[in-house]
Formats: C-alpha cells, structure tokens, sequence
C-alpha cells in the first residue's frame, strides 16, 4: 500500500522514421502493470508503429523501451520479439491456416517446452474461455470471422504473456459482432490482468475498452487520460474533433473570452493565453436552440442553413455569420426549416478554449 | 540481455553470397560476350566483327531471314491464339477444358521434338501427310502437298509451340475482366459482337500484343526447329548460324557479335512489353468483379469447337500421332496395322544406342539438381526482399529476373566463352550445362517464388515470433509448410525447363556430357527418327507426369490455404 506501482511497459522519446517520414516523433508513454491502455488515432498516425515497437519487430532510431527493469529496445538494436514474453493479436489475425484450432492455440506453449499434458490441460481451458471447444480439430480456413478473432484471442492467451498486444482485432469483424467482442475483451481483460496495449482508430471501441486512451495523431501523442478525461476534457482540436466531434470556432482571446468575428463568446472550461489566437469548442448537442434570439451572453442570432433527421434527434447546420456553421443536435421536438432564423445559445459552462 | 546484440549479421552475409553469385551468373558471360564482340582473335580491339555481320552475305541473309521467320511467327500464333482464347474464356464452347489441356500440352512439348514430328509429316517424300496427299489426290510420286524444309514451314512448326504464350496472357486478361464492363456496354443497347469489337478486343489488345512479343522473342532465339527444318534445305537464321560459327574452325569472336544484337533486341522487347503491360492497368479495375457471363455460342457452338480441334492439329494431334505412329512401326512408310507393330526402336534406344542411357541419367542429374538449387536460391532471394532484411533487398530480385532478358543461345555463347579458360575450365562437364540451367531459369523460379510471397501475409511470421519462435523456427514451422507447394510447383517448371533445354545446351555439350535433347538433335541428324519417336515419348510422359502433378497440388496440399 502506498507503494508507487511499477511501469510495466514505458516508452522514452521513441523516434522512427522511414525515409522522410516520421511515424514515431518522440513518443513518452507508461504503462501500469496490468493496465489496459487504447492507442487511438486516424491511420496513419504512428499507432500500428508504437504497438510493432513495443513487440520488437521495429527497431527505433531513437528512445527506449523498457518492460520492468529491463531494457528491450534501445536505438540500433532491440531484443528479439520472441524474448519478450509478450503476445499479439494482429489485424488480420495470422491464424496459421495448416494448422488447427487446438494447435494454433497449443503453438506458444510448444515452443515454451512445457509438459504435454499441461499443453493439452492448459488448451483445453483456453478453448473453453473462448467457447471453441466444439471447433478443437477445425482448420482456421473453415471457420467464421467472429471464430476467427475468438481462436486469435484464445492463442493469444494461452500463453500467459506478461503483456498483451493488440492491433485493431476486431476491425474485420461485422457490427454486431464488433460490439460483442468489445465487451467479451473487457470481460477477459479483468478477469486475467495482463498489461495490454490495444491499438485502434474506432473510439467507441477505445472509450467501452480502455482504463486509459491515449490519442495519437501524425507520429505524436496529443493527449493522454481516461475515456472520460478525453472526451468531456479535450486539450487539444485534434482530440476534441477526433472523439465524438465538435464545433470550432476561431478568434482572438481575451481573458475568458473569445472574438470570433462579430461574436464574443464567453467560456469557462479549458484555457488560452490572453491575446493570442485561440479556438473554442462545443460540442452539436450542447448548443441550444430557439425560436426566437433572446438578449443575454453568448446568445446570438442564426439562420438554418440545413435540417436533417436523425432518427431519435434532429441535425442542424446553422450559420451565424462571419463564416462560423455551427452544426447542433436537439431534440425532436425543436423542428425548424431551412431559412428560418432563430435563437443560439452556447452555454458558456459547456464552451472549452483549446490551447492547442 | 545477450540475445539483444546479436542483431543477426547472417542475413547479410547471405544476401551478399546471394547476390555475388547471381551476378556472377549474368554478369560473366555478358561481361565476355561483350569483350569478345569488339575483339579479334588475338585479342586486340576490333569492330570488324559487326562490320562482318552486316557485310558479308552469309551473315546477313540469316539475319534478315531471322527477322522474318520471328514476325510471321509472331503473327501467326496471334491469329490462332486470339480467337482461341476468346472461345475458351468468354463463350459457352463445349469441353473448353480439353482445349486449354491441349494449349498446356502445346506448352510444354519441346518444340524441337514437333519439328522432328513435323518432318515425320510433311517432309516432301517420306511425309504421311504427302503420301496421304498422293493418294487422295492421284499425284505422281516425286509430287508433294506440303514441304516443311521451307521458311513458311519453320514459320509453322515455330508457331506452333509459341501459340501458347499468346494464348495464356490473353486468356489471363480475359478470366480477370470484370463482367461488369461488358454488362455496361450491354445495356446501353451494344450487343454481344458490339460489345465484342467496341469494348472486349480493345480492353485486350495490350494483352494481345504483349503476348506476340513473347511470342516474337521465342522465335527470335528459338535454336531447334529451324536447326531441323531449316539446315537440310541449306539456309541459316541466326541461332543456327552462331552454332555454326562454333564448329570448326570456330569463330567465337563474330559468334559473340552475332549473338549481342539478339540480346539488345530482346532488352528492347521486353521494355516495350513492360510498358504495354503496365498500361493496362485500367482493365483491371477496382469493385466487386462478377464472375465473367460466358456468350452463348448456340449453332456455332459446334463449329467453333472444330475449329479449336483444328487448331489443335497443328501442335498436337498430328504431331503426337506422327511420333507415336514412327516409334511402334518399323518404316515410316509403314502403315499401322498389327503386322507392322515393331519394338525395333525401343529395342535400338534401350539396349544398341550407347547414348541413351547416359543421357537420361545426366539430365535427371541436371534436371534434379539445377531445380534444387533454382528453387532454393529463388526462396532465399524471395525471402530477403519481401521481407526487406537487408539493405540493398530492392536490388536482388532485379538480380534474380535479369536473366530473362538473355536469350538461350546468347547465354550459351557467354557461358562458352567464360568456362573454356581458366580459372573456371567447366566446359566438358556437366557443371557448365548446370551453370547455364540455373541463369536461364531463374526467373521462372523467382516468379513463381515471388507471387506465393505476396500471399503470405507477414503477420503469420510474426505471430510466430512473439509467442515465442525464432527466426529460424518461425521459417521452419510457418513459413516453410505454408510454401510447401510452391517448393514443388517452383522445382518441377524448372525441371521441365531443363529438360527441354536445347539452344544453350547444344553449345555447351560434349560427347561426355550429352543430354536427351542434344541426342534427339544428332539422332535427326543420322535420320534415326523412329529411334527419336521412342526418346520423344520418354520425354513427354516425364513432362506431363510432372505438370499433372503440380497441377493436382492443391489436393497435396490437403488444406485450403487462405
């Protein structure tokens, strides 16, 4: 108790690039033991990369990696993949497809030595985890894309790696099956507590999934924290348009306001440099709408430019002048056409200055 | 902590082994043919070579002949294969897959062995198909139909087994065209021969020219056939002409010049094909491609499968029939009832001819071992470059595909002129002919190496490695069994290659060291046809053994591999 828990996997300015293009510019991450940690980002990010790091078969150019005490990967030279202790499951799940469910599965411990009965104890328990017990003798060519993911998952796991790694495992997978296996993750996540890393582009994916997301964009970290933290405190325009979407608009701070154009918006969440150029955020449905534009602060007048209905709310792109749209979202009943001026208010509790 | 500098420096050395070696094995004999080209035979600077060539009438005339014989062949295998192609890939033909085994077979038949079955028949007086022609038509006896010792004949018989490359590129072009595109030209109001001439043909034609170049390129350097039909009749094309400036006295010097033009033409081609090739990138779109809608013949369902019979004639049916006719009678004039079966011939091959024997076993032995070697150092380059392992990894499948652009007889100039001399005296041995089967087909093992490479997805190496494999179990556990089937496809297309190997082969040979093909080749020489016929046959059950067996490898496999 008390005691500082021990970084499992912590990363220190690692830098890669290919050529002229930098996939990993200076990269600083740790990672708690037995923690669960989402990298999320657009492709392209640097995110596949950080994860292929971690699992040793990239070498960076620059940085280090340790796993405990122990350094594994430095610049120029790196331990093999195979001494890490880690496991993976990868995109396209690299079922080996000559051989069958129970010896993909038994494949880790083979080459770990264990006993023969262990093996056949130790798989036979992973299988009936995964709900594969039926499928032992199958070849990975005859089984579905939900089994698929289900066999990578119980390889992965039976081999009781120190660190788990994840690379978009569920992104072949059909909607329904997605959401599933989501939970089915988590599920597994607290039941064993391997550190893991998962990486994926889908944030609903990282917000049901991780203890901790950490938002990648263009080879670095833009902002590191719990789902929460990313998504009702965004530090940066990347993240908060990156993870559920927003409204930004652009001006000139002053103390806690901001003049965008003919509009003084007030705002009490986040923080900006006075003087400078700053954006604000707010989300579609924070904005309120009405009939009428009453007087008060950050109330404006605005026109419809465009309704679309969305089911259970309604979608509006409104213009408010000087080149700020704004899309909002309300609910069903709040019915405008396009044309129509009404009311904007931009609560200012809800409005976020970005530093970044 | 130890295992973390052991940054395996093996593969580099391997790399570099591997690239020395493939470039000894091109750049050698190119390097002294070149030399040898601007060189008399003491050695000193010269351009009298090329001056010779083009001077004097007994190296002109077969260039010039060459040239002719190459595009009328071109031509002709295109004008057979094109609609060949099109019936088997697009329409409803009737026992479509009897033709394209009958193309395969077209294929690998050494096209030496159909000219010695074309002279079986249509050589002017002893042919079966004049004596049928006498016959039908009441002709006198010295009267003929057909003369194969002609330059239209060679033009045929070379045809004949280049049909094939027009074929396969055209109906791969064909199989992959989204029906998609014709059901667009469809209803738009174009019908099916509307359709046919506005939009398939043109979508093609790349294709089709890229195959006649093939096709051009195979006649340009072929040895065989015009060394039996073209030399009793007494005149030369260049193949035949460059043998011949090795006999005695040998010219090696204005060998070497007559064989670089062949080599710089090819280059040419193949550029040109690159690009044709390259072009055609708009055929094979992007989207869900519907499986191509067969045109429903109907009436002419029929006719057109006589006409791919008669096609047919012409590579196989006569040919096979000829051979197998020549080898169980005792004359040619024969006819083929049971009092004239005659086990004559085999008997001559097994047990008289002292030359059968040690021929068969050296080319298992250079069949055996070029495919060996072929197939590994194909693996081993695949490997490093799809992987990218090492620096430099971009240039060593350029190193492995280079050879395709030397023709057989160019390398067998080359790799004369390298291994008479010190320090490599090869020639006499068997290892100079090993030499030049693994240059020559290298390529068609790196290809087929290359493409079961970019199936195999990395990640299931990978996933072997972080559970806990090395680099070399990874290798032998995954990837190793997944490339199973390539290993065998790979070693038997350069085995069949070997086998029928005769433009390089027949400059290389000695009488210690002869293989089947070079004693099919003196056998013609002796007019031992019938002894042929029974060598022949040996040959073509070996090859179709083999295809048919890589043709069932799937099924050795035993799994679907994804």
């Amino acid at each position: 108790m008390g005691e500082k828990p021990v970084a499992s996997v912590a990363l220190r300015g690692i830098r890669k690039t290919y050529g002229q293009l930098t996939v990993a510019d200076g990269i600083d991450l740790s990672i708690q033991h037995g923690e669960l940690v989402c990298l999320l980002g657009p492709s392209g990010c640097g995110k596949t990369t950080t994860l292929r790091l971690i699992a040793g078969f990239i070498v960076p150019d620059a940085g280090t990696i340790m796993v405990g005490d122990q350094l594994v990967s430095g610049p120029g030279h790196a331990l093999p993949p195979e001494k890490r202790n880690m496991s993976m499951i990868f995109q396209s799940y690299a079922l080996w497809p000559h051989m069958t469910v129970a010896e993909n599965v038994a494949y880790g411990l083979k080459l770990r030595k264990l006993p023969k009965a262990d093996i056949a104890r130790k798989v036979a328990a992973m299988l009936a985890v995964a709900k594969l017990e039926k499928l032992a003798d199958r070849y990975p060519g005859e089984l579905s894309g939900g089994q698929q993911q289900r066999v990578a998952l119980a390889r992965a796991l039976a081999v009781e790696p120190e660190t788990l790694l994840l690379d978009e495992p569920l992104s072949n997978l059909d909607t329904n099956l997605r959401e599933e296996m989501r939970f089915e993750i988590r599920r597994l996540h607290d039941e064993f507590r391997y550190t893991t890393v998962y990486v994926t582009h889908d944030q609903l994916e990282a917000m049901t999934t991780a203890d901790r997301i950490v938002v990648m964009n263009a080879g670095r970290i833009e902002q590191i924290g719990s789902p929460e933290d990313i998504f009702l405190r965004p530090q940066s325009e990347f993240v908060a348009r990156f993870i559920g979407g927003t409204n930004i608009l652009r001006g000139r701070s002053f103390g806690r306001m901001i003049q965008s154009g003919p509009l003084s918006i007030m705002w009490e969440l986040g923080e900006a440099a006075s003087g400078s150029d700053g954006a604000l955020s707010i989300r579609p449905h924070e904005i309120e709408l009405s009939a009428h534009a009453e007087g008060g602060p950050n109330t404006y007048s605005g026109t419809v430019l465009r309704h679309t209905y969305i089911g259970a709310q309604r979608d509006y792109l409104v213009d408010l002048g000087g080149d700020n749209h704004l899309r909002v979202v309300t609910a069903l009943e709040q019915h405008f056409a396009p044309g129509d001026v009404i009311g904007v208010h931009l609560p200012p509790h809800r409005c976020r200055a970005l530093a970044r | 902590m130890t295992a973390m500098w052991r940054r395996v420096d093996l593969s580099i050395l391997l790399f570099a082994l591997v690239a020395l070696v493939l470039a000894v094995l091109v750049v050698l004999p190119l390097g002294w043919l070149a030399w040898y080209s601007v060189t008399d035979s003491a050695g000193n600077l010269t351009t009298a070579n090329f001056v010779k060539l083009v001077a004097d009438p007994a190296m002109r005339k077969p260039l010039i002949i060459t040239g002719q014989i190459a595009i009328g062949a071109a031509l002709f295998a295109c004008v057979v294969a094109v609609p060949l192609a099109w019936l088997v890939s697009r329409t409803d033909l009737p026992m479509r897959g009897a033709i394209r085994a009958l193309v395969t077979a077209s294929f690998v038949t050494p096209p030496f062995l159909g000219a010695v079955a074309w002279e079986l028949l249509a050589a002017p007086n002893s042919g079966i198909l004049n004596q049928w022609g006498r016959a039908l038509f009441g002709l006198d006896d010295y009267d003929y139909v057909f003369d194969i010792y002609t330059k239209e004949g060679v033009i045929f018989c070379i045809a004949c087994y280049t049909f094939p490359y027009v074929f396969t590129v055209l109906a791969n072009a064909l199989d992959n065209m989204p029906a998609d595109l014709d059901d667009a030209s469809h209803i738009l109001g174009g019908g099916a021969w509307v359709t046919l001439r506005r939009i398939t043909l043109p979508l093609v034609l790349p294709s089709i020219l890229a195959g006649m170049l093939v096709a051009f390129l195979q006649a340009l350097t072929i040895f065989g056939t015009p060394a039996i039909l073209a030399l009793p009749s007494g005149f030369h094309t260049l193949t035949t002409k460059i043998w011949s400036l090795f006999q005695v006295p040998p010219q090696p010097n204005l060998a070497a010049a007559a064989a670089l033009p062949m080599l710089l033409v090819t280059l040419a081609v193949l550029q040109l094909q690159r690009w044709l090739l390259g072009r055609r990138s708009y055929v094979v779109v992007g989207g869900k491609n519907s499986p191509p809608r067969r045109i429903k013949l109907g009436w002419m369902a029929l006719p057109a499968l006589g006409l791919c019979f008669m096609i047919m004639l012409g590579p196989i049916i006569l040919p096979y029939g000829a051979l197998i006719k020549s080898a169980i009678t005792n004359n040619l004039s024969d006819g083929l009832s049971w009092s004239t079966l005659s086990s004559r011939h085999l008997h001559f091959i097994l047990w008289e001819f002292s030359g059968t024997r040690d021929a068969m076993v050296n080319t298992l032995i250079l069949g055996a071992t070029s495919a060996t070697a072929v197939t590994f150092i194909a693996l081993v380059v695949g490997y490093l470059a799809h992987r990218q392992l090492v620096p430099g990894h971009r240039f060593l499948p350029a190193l492995a595909m280079a050879p395709i652009a030397v023709p057989g007889i160019v390398m067998g100039v080359g790799l004369f002129l390298v291994y008479t001399r010190p320090p490599f005296l090869l020639y006499g041995t068997l290892g100079i002919l090993f030499v030049a089967f693994i240059t020559l087909e290298m390529p068609a093992g790196f290809q087929q190496v290359q493409a079961a490479m970019r199936g195999l997805h990395v990640e299931l190496e990978e996933a072997s490695r972080i559970f806990g494999a090395t680099r070399m179990q990874a290798l032998m556990q995954i990837t190793a069994p997944l490339l199973r089937t390539t290993i065998i496809a790979t070693w038997s297309i350069v085995f069949i290659g070997v086998i029928r190997e005769l433009s390089a082969t027949i400059l290389l040979t000695t009488s210690n060291t002869k293989v089947i093909s070079v004693v099919i080749y003196d056998l013609n020489e002796s007019g031992e046809l019938g002894a042929i016929a029974v060598l022949g046959l040996f040959l073509l059950v070996v090859t179709f053994a083999i295809v048919l067996l890589v043709n069932r490898l799937p099924i050795l496999g035993g799994r679907t591999v994804r």
